[in-house]
């Protein structure tokens, strides 16, 4: 039997060691200033312990899969049960965990040694690093719609100070952006959940899930969803709604824009996944996926058009990001197993190509070298920066053999398989446009001729993060099996709950 | 032989890596590693033939990603074991070719170690019947592809390859959606499982997948009006790149459209009237190709361009070869024309790289003469454009008149075939025409060029080898065509 302890634990340790990291270091700081490897033992040890507590909750899971493949956990349990906080905990939710573990393991990596005070390393930065981290994974194992709310926005909170970080006075208006359209989302949210539980009596997923089934009249429900998903959505920067997005990831420093892409940007379609598909499923209840495919579409072109239209390549991957999002919610809206297995497989190979291409663009940035023009001729000068960024884009554009094709070709075999042929055909015309402009990108980095003198060398240790990630997205894209062992059966269980 | 496929596709993987590490000191090194791994390749790709001469067919399986309906399916028969065997000897001859022609140029190690990575995509295309490891294969010619034409082509290099980059991941991108709507249709992509099981599916959903198959695969095939990136790319790429760009590549076009288009889908649409139609129109667009193709190779003055231009003339028959289906004189003619003109073109365009090397110049206007000095070069190009010409005895001839035949009997049921088939026989004439003008300008001529450095030895070897096998091709086709024709009528 899973416990709450068991469920709760590595959230509870990564947001402790939140709280601890700022006196603790700066304890360790007095004795060991030298090269800070105290410093680094400290920040690994959560990481370990949270590795290990998420192994432990996986083959617990595991062993009793088959009997119970929605463990429903209550913080209070007796009558008050349908009131209470609640946790939910399937294959969906154990793979995001532990694609959160080894993204955010990576992404934190780098952000420790890109972030630094003088020489040394900057202890309140992974403090929200590891905040962010511990409540999205709450987020990810909770149960009903409040807890995944308050969760939610704790790790909204948190991204913001990452946001913010260097004070400059473009971070602080897109920090500011960003924290109106959280505020104005989280109000539409709230709101909705207000009258779902009006309606229901409760914001258990499965117990709203059953209540809605047998409800008779829809129009109340349909108006509470529309809040819910479009609060969601102001969140997840679909695109009328995407303006916040390219701003606060170009404003913010390289290491939060890598690290919020591929933690937060993810745990934001995983929301809508679960929202929509678990507690949405059957179709008869309301006609969503039409809605959302027309979305879908919007924003992969809106996102292509824009990026195809920047000069500087940071916001040119910030506007990649919100194409991705289209993508996503592609595979969303097709609700067969097999779409939702495209999606999860998406989860992990977007927040890794994102988060890749922002490490390399910031180790770039760092060296000066921010717009297209700039980018000319590095390929010889900075060849490893350089490789690394063309296999990011390459898997962006979709191009086996790496990651992203499998990650492109599930989600539109998805939407032709939803009978949705015209959406495959709009995704794959973006993929193409977005293949010409990152293309365009490489093209500058190889073709031309360096416009001026780039003094500095290649950091080799901020490569080391980058190309664990290159590597994670080439031995996915020529052996996806690797997870798809792991996501198949969280897919047909997901799957199974459609009508 | 135990795995000889797998080794077959695996090995020119591990070369790059090997060739980068090892040609650190030298690129000769590197050069002789990726060498050295092709010709294994090309032994363990030959030791199937027993088995495909006795079984037809030779398989085998592995584990990869059957949650998609994708086992790692490796097959060779008559038509793809030809196929790989010319790719396989075109590669060596190229790389053996480049050690003395890009000895002069920088980061060699690089160029090897693509020319290995492009390998794996080059024969991997023809060695696979599961469409997603077929895909794979597929695009990943481009990316090596894309840095070679780029890295260490002529005038506007990466312009050149930029364009072949978007143009052919077009046509992808189209092949990838029918690949999802027969995964969708059957829930498997192996091509000859699908092949029966989307005789149940729906006929209108048929008509799209194999309209976007044929249009995937001519963008490739570079035939008339999506062939734009083809001239651009042949002439700007390094000679040995350009060959295996006019050798493998756009054939691999023509032999996608052989193995899906008309294999895959198109008898489960044989019954309804529109598909004579689509037929009609790869005979139509096969004529207008090898015409344009043919005119254009006359009027144009820079060497490569001509070489280039006779290619889509080529693709041409191919294309007019593919429309006869099923036809089996037409299909057996068109693979060995796939067979003869990789060999033959490839060597065309080694030889145009031999003499802009020495020349150093590219226009055929200021050549001429150099018969006397490069005599071995002569000879060679002669015997790789008489080829492309289609006069017997060379190899082409055989094709071409295999692919007529086929014409006039495809003819017989529909007098539609008449028409195409007497204009392709108009249209080598003009092969025969730029030919000649390119063989005079070139080599008869009164002398323009004053010295010109004798040919080094690993260009003329390759040149050697590759003349050797179109004068075998062209005297003594028999076995090659009894391994297509198995192929073919099973």
């Amino acid at each position: 039997m899973i416990g709450i302890l068991e469920v709760l634990t590595p959230s509870i340790i990564l947001i402790i060691s939140a709280l601890l990291s700022v006196p603790i270091i700066n304890l360790i700081r007095r004795y060991d200033n030298r090269h800070g490897s105290l410093s680094l033992i400290w920040i690994s040890t959560p990481f370990l312990a949270v590795t290990v507590s998420i192994l432990h909750l996986c083959f617990k899971y595991y062993a009793q899969a088959e009997k119970q493949p929605f463990v429903k956990v209550f913080l209070v349990s007796g009558i008050a049960a349908h009131l209470s906080s609640s946790f939910l905990v399937d294959a969906v939710s154990i793979y995001m965990a532990i694609v959160y573990l080894v993204v955010g393991l990576i992404s934190c990596l780098y952000g420790i040694l890109y972030i630094r005070i003088g020489n040394e390393l900057s202890e309140r930065y992974f403090a929200l690093m590891f905040m962010v981290l511990g409540s999205v994974m709450a987020a990810t194992f909770s149960g009903d719609l409040l807890t995944l709310f308050v969760f939610w926005e704790a790790s909204a909170a948190s991204s913001c100070f990452l946001i913010v970080y260097k004070k400059s006075p473009e971070s602080i208006e897109a920090c500011l952006k960003y924290l109106v359209m959280i505020i104005i989302a989280s109000g539409f949210i709230v709101y909705g959940l207000s009258i779902i539980y009006g309606l229901v009596g409760s914001l258990n997923f499965w117990t709203v899930r059953e209540a809605l089934t047998s409800l008779s009249d829809k129009r109340l429900l349909t108006i509470a969803f529309a809040f819910v998903a479009g609060g969601y959505a102001i969140e997840t920067a679909v695109v009328p709604f995407h303006m916040w997005l390219p701003d606060a990831y170009t404003a913010a420093p390289s290491s939060s824009s890598a690290f919020l892409s591929a933690i937060v940007d993810q745990a934001s379609y995983y929301i809508f996944l679960r929202v929509l598909v678990y507690i949405l499923t059957p179709p008869f209840i309301l006609n969503w996926p039409f809605a959302l495919a027309v979305f879908s579409a919007l924003t992969m072109t809106v996102g292509n058009l824009f990026a195809l239209a920047q000069n500087d390549v940071k916001r040119m991957i910030s506007y990649v990001c919100v194409a991705d999002i289209g993508y996503n919610l592609v595979a969303i809206t097709s609700v067969e197993p097999l779409g939702v297995m495209g999606n999860l497989f998406f989860f992990f190979v977007g927040g890794m190509t994102t988060a890749s291409a922002f490490m390399a663009v910031g180790i770039l940035n760092n060296l000066g070298l921010k717009s297209l023009e700039d980018f000319s001729g590095i390929g010889r000068r900075l060849p490893m920066t350089s490789l690394a960024l063309v296999i990011a884009v390459l898997s962006f554009s979709g191009i086996p053999p790496f990651a992203g094709f499998m990650a492109k070709y599930m989600v539109f075999t998805a939407a032709i398989e939803a009978n949705m042929a015209w959406l495959a055909v709009v995704g794959v015309s973006n993929s193409l446009l977005q293949a010409a402009y990152l293309v365009r990108l490489v093209h500058y980095m190889y073709s031309k001729q360096p416009r001026r003198t780039i003094k500095g060398k290649e950091p080799r240790n901020l490569l080391v993060p980058v190309y664990a990630l290159v590597a994670l997205i080439i031995a996915l894209g020529i052996y996806p099996s690797l997870t798809l062992t792991m996501i198949y059966p969280a897919a047909q269980q997901l799957g199974l709950l459609a009508p | 032989m135990i795995a000889s496929l797998l080794l077959a596709l695996l090995l020119p993987a591990l070369s790059a890596p090997a060739a980068y590490v090892l040609g650190r000191k030298s690129a000769k090194t590197a050069a002789n590693v990726v060498l050295l791994f092709s010709v294994l390749d090309l032994f363990f790709l030959l030791t199937t033939i027993p088995d495909v001469l006795s079984g037809g067919r030779y398989t085998e399986s592995y584990y990869w990603m059957p949650m998609l309906g994708s086992p790692l399916t490796l097959f060779v028969d008559g038509i793809s074991l030809s196929m790989a065997a010319i790719t396989l000897l075109l590669i060596i001859s190229s790389i053996l070719f480049s050690v003395d022609y890009m000895e002069d140029r920088k980061s060699l190690r690089e160029y090897y170690a693509l020319m290995g990575l492009l390998t794996v995509g080059l024969v991997g295309v023809f060695l696979t019947s599961n469409l997603m490891v077929f895909y794979f294969c597929w695009e990943f010619m481009l990316i090596p592809t894309y840095f070679i034409i780029g890295g260490w082509g002529y005038r506007e290099s990466y312009r050149a390859a930029f364009k072949f980059f978007i143009f052919t991941h077009a046509g992808a991108v189209a092949v990838l959606l029918g690949i999802g709507a027969v995964y969708m249709l059957t829930g498997d992509l192996d091509m000859f499982q699908a092949k029966n099981l989307l005789a149940a599916a729906p006929q209108d959903i048929l008509i799209w997948i194999f309209a976007a198959f044929t249009l995937g695969f001519a963008v490739k095939m570079a035939i008339v009006p999506l062939h734009m990136w083809l001239p651009d790319a042949h002439a700007e790429a390094p000679a040995p790149m350009s060959a295996l760009l006019s050798g493998v590549i756009i054939e691999a076009g023509a032999y996608a459209i052989l193995r899906v288009s008309l294999g895959t889908v198109f008898p489960s649409i044989a019954s309804i009237p529109v598909s004579n139609q689509f037929l009609y129109a790869l005979s139509i667009f096969g004529v207008i190709s090898a015409f344009y193709g043919a005119f254009t190779a006359l009027a144009e003055n820079d060497i490569k361009r001509i070489v280039a231009y006779s290619s889509i003339s080529h693709m041409g028959y191919a294309l007019f070869g593919l429309s006869l289906f099923p036809f089996a004189e037409g299909m057996i003619g068109t693979v060995l024309h796939l067979v003869n003109h990789a060999a033959s073109k490839g060597l065309l365009f080694l030889n145009a790289g031999a003499i802009m090397k020495q020349t150093e110049v590219r226009d055929i206007n200021q050549m001429g003469g150099l018969a006397s000095k490069m005599p071995l070069t002569a000879v060679s190009t002669a015997v790789s454009s008489f080829s492309v010409a289609g006069i017997p005895a060379f190899a082409c001839f055989m094709s071409e008149f295999l692919i007529f035949m086929g014409g006039f009997q495809a003819g017989g049921t529909d007098n539609f075939y008449y028409t195409t088939t007497a204009l392709m026989i108009v249209a080598t004439v003009f092969s025969l025409a730029y030919v000649l003008r390119l063989f005079w300008k070139v080599f008869l001529e009164t002398s323009k060029i004053e010295k010109v450095e004798k040919v080094p030895v690993s260009m003329s070897i390759s040149m050697v080898i590759l003349s050797v096998t179109v004068i075998i091709l062209g005297v003594w086709p028999g076995p090659i065509i009894e391994l297509i024709s198995a192929a073919v009528f099973s």
